[in-house]
């Protein structure tokens, strides 16, 4: 599992206020930590920057560039900024992201072509975010379709169906669903290509201290189901163990629940039960509350 | 080959809940099938349920014709609690709306002394609403619970902010609970659990928040629907609670129903039919009319 560290994202305060103060440090200490932790590429999630995209990016990019080795995602929706990070980057880059939308298929995506590098197509299109695995297959195909006359290969190509809350009322554990069932046939639809998740917005709206062990499970479950990527914390410990296989008594649980198959809770510890709970959840086969992990 | 029409049958059971005491109890709940599936195997030992609405101050934006049934009552709450008796309804609905601190800010005492009294007026179990303002419920549902004690009475609402201390005065003076929350079936499950850890589920009763016709109602039923299919088809312990609409408040607040006694009596109806179809167990209704209305609908099948 390719793990694309996400902690330099302009949501955080501290990093908003260090790009724009031009604080070296808190960025490359950020990168570092992340590399430290075994990330395989840094995201640079710069959001629309407005303001001196150009040099911004190239900023950003050459902090980075001076303390870590990784490759990196370059994370905007700014086509220019995207460019300038593209062209600064010393190792082949990932763009992250394109999608089915005209804008980003005219902007973007020639992009990907021109620097030869791994870009991120989403299933978003002009219509919005497609719902289903069939509305998501749809649009994919789509998208693809029109990336590989460009002359991107689907090697090059990591889809992201674009992971939803699990929480939001009525139908948040559907789209988790869709997103496992999506990228188990991913396979088959488009051989050759990648894949990745924006992990963490699974846990978008559940308390703070719930959320690593929605993010963990919810990888678990994605890379049994062949996931390639994704862009998640690498500082969580946790995660970065079961998705290397260095608890493989949990990730086999995990597997379980899948299967379908009983699992008898009272002979599990509590850390096994919270998993099995959890997996549960996001399979849809308990309804989500806050206190999933209390009943 | 002859056709066989398929018959489901399902694994939940929602949890059946008596309110009131003796030879005026009256139990909620208890089916193991889906809302009007009699072509599915299961049943329902306590079909819908009705009760009408009595407030414990003369509503000043009822129109005239949602008066008339109780002009002659309705600035006595004991008297038009009677009223209500005489058109046959299973239980009564007083809605404390005067302790609201943005009406008559009224107080605890009072409210618990009427209660009281209209509880041991009539002879079907009493369903107690507070006004809602979550701070001034905690005052008065525990007041209310503490007067009444034993009396077994339908309390509510209880919600995310004030479960804790209402609940307990609830369930210490032995009655049940209805346990409240906005339109979001995740946040009704949360509720559930952490009520549940000290107040036993078989005396919680839902309230999913029940819209008018026109004004939302749409995802009141979509909630019920889903909250009963959870439970009946997937055994969640969380949703197996019946489910009370309390509707006819709403409903007469919509411009539709003051037109018309007409229209109002078909807005409070549809909206009444229609939550009852989506899974409600016991439906609040304020006109009399709608009452007979329902029933000859429903009971006439």
């Amino acid at each position: 599992m390719v793990i694309i560290g996400e902690n330099i994202h302009v949501i955080a305060k501290t990093v908003s206020t260090a790009i724009r103060e031009r604080n070296a440090k808190v960025i490359q200490e950020l990168a570092q930590a992340q590399a430290k932790a075994g990330a395989d590429y840094i995201d640079l999630n710069v959001g629309p920057m407005k303001k001196d995209p150009e040099e911004t990016m190239q900023w950003l990019v050459n902090t980075v560039q001076e303390v870590v080795d990784l490759p990196l995602s370059i994370d905007t929706m700014n086509p220019v900024a995207m460019e300038a990070g593209l062209k600064a980057c010393k190792k082949r880059p990932l763009l992250n992201s394109a999608s089915g939308k005209t804008e980003s298929k005219e902007l973007m995506l020639p992009l990907a072509k021109k620097y030869n590098c791994d870009v991120v197509i989403s299933v978003m299109t002009d219509k919005g975010m497609p719902p289903d695995v069939d509305s998501k297959v749809e649009s994919i195909l789509d998208t693809v379709a029109y990336a590989n006359e460009l002359g991107i290969p689907n090697e090059d190509i990591w889809v992201d169906p674009i992971v939803l809350p699990v929480s939001t009322a009525g139908e948040g554990q559907r789209f988790a669903v869709a997103c496992l069932e999506f990228i188990r046939i991913l396979q088959d639809v488009l051989p050759g290509v990648k894949s990745t998740v924006g992990l963490s917005n699974v846990s978008n709206g559940v308390p703070t201290e719930l959320r690593p062990l929605l993010n963990r499970t919810y990888l678990i479950m994605l890379q049994r189901h062949g996931l390639y990527s994704a862009i998640a914390d690498p500082l969580d410990e946790e995660l970065m163990k079961l998705v290397r296989g260095e608890m493989p008594k949990i990730v086999d649980l995990i597997g379980k629940v899948m299967d379908k198959e009983e699992v008898d809770l009272s002979r599990l510890t509590p850390q096994e039960v919270n998993y099995v709970k959890t997996a549960k959840v996001l399979l849809g086969e308990t309804l989500y509350s806050d206190a999933w992990l209390e009943t | 080959m002859e056709y066989k029409a398929p018959v489901e049958s399902y694994s939940g059971v929602v949890r059946e809940v008596v309110i009131g005491t003796g030879g005026k109890s009256l139990k909620i709940g208890g089916e193991n099938i889906l809302p009007f599936h009699f072509f599915d195997q299961g049943s329902n030992p306590n079909p819908p349920k009705y009760a009408l609405e009595v407030v414990d101050m003369k509503p000043d934006d009822l129109p005239e014709h949602a008066v008339e049934p109780f002009r002659d009552v309705i600035s006595d709450p004991v008297k038009w609690a009677k009223k209500c008796e005489t058109f046959g309804v299973d239980a009564v609905s007083l809605f404390l709306m005067s302790t609201d601190p943005a009406v008559r800010d009224g107080s605890a005492d009072a409210a618990a002394r009427l209660v009281k009294e209209v509880a041991e007026a009539i002879n079907v179990p009493l369903i107690v609403y507070g006004s809602g303002d979550e701070k001034k419920d905690v005052e008065v549902l525990s007041k209310v619970a503490e007067t009444c004690r034993g009396m077994n009475l339908l309390v509510g609402p209880v919600v995310k902010e004030n479960y804790e201390t209402v609940g307990r005065a609830i369930l210490d003076n032995g009655h049940a609970a209805i346990a409240q929350t906005p339109l979001d079936i995740n946040l009704l499950k949360e509720l559930n659990v952490k009520l549940s850890k000290f107040f036993p589920p078989e005396r919680i009763v839902i309230d999913p928040l029940s819209s008018a016709l026109g004004y939302g109602m749409e995802y009141s039923f979509s909630l019920i629907e889903r909250v009963k299919q959870i439970g009946i088809m997937t055994r969640d312990s969380m949703t197996m609670m019946p489910i009370i609409a309390n509707l006819g408040g709403e409903c007469w607040k919509t411009k539709q129903a003051k037109e018309s006694k007409k229209q109002g009596l078909l807005w409070e109806g549809i909206t009444a039919l229609s939550l009852l179809l989506a899974g409600a167990n016991i439906v609040v209704l304020r006109h009399p009319e709608t009452l007979g209305l329902i029933r000859e609908t429903l009971e006439a099948r």
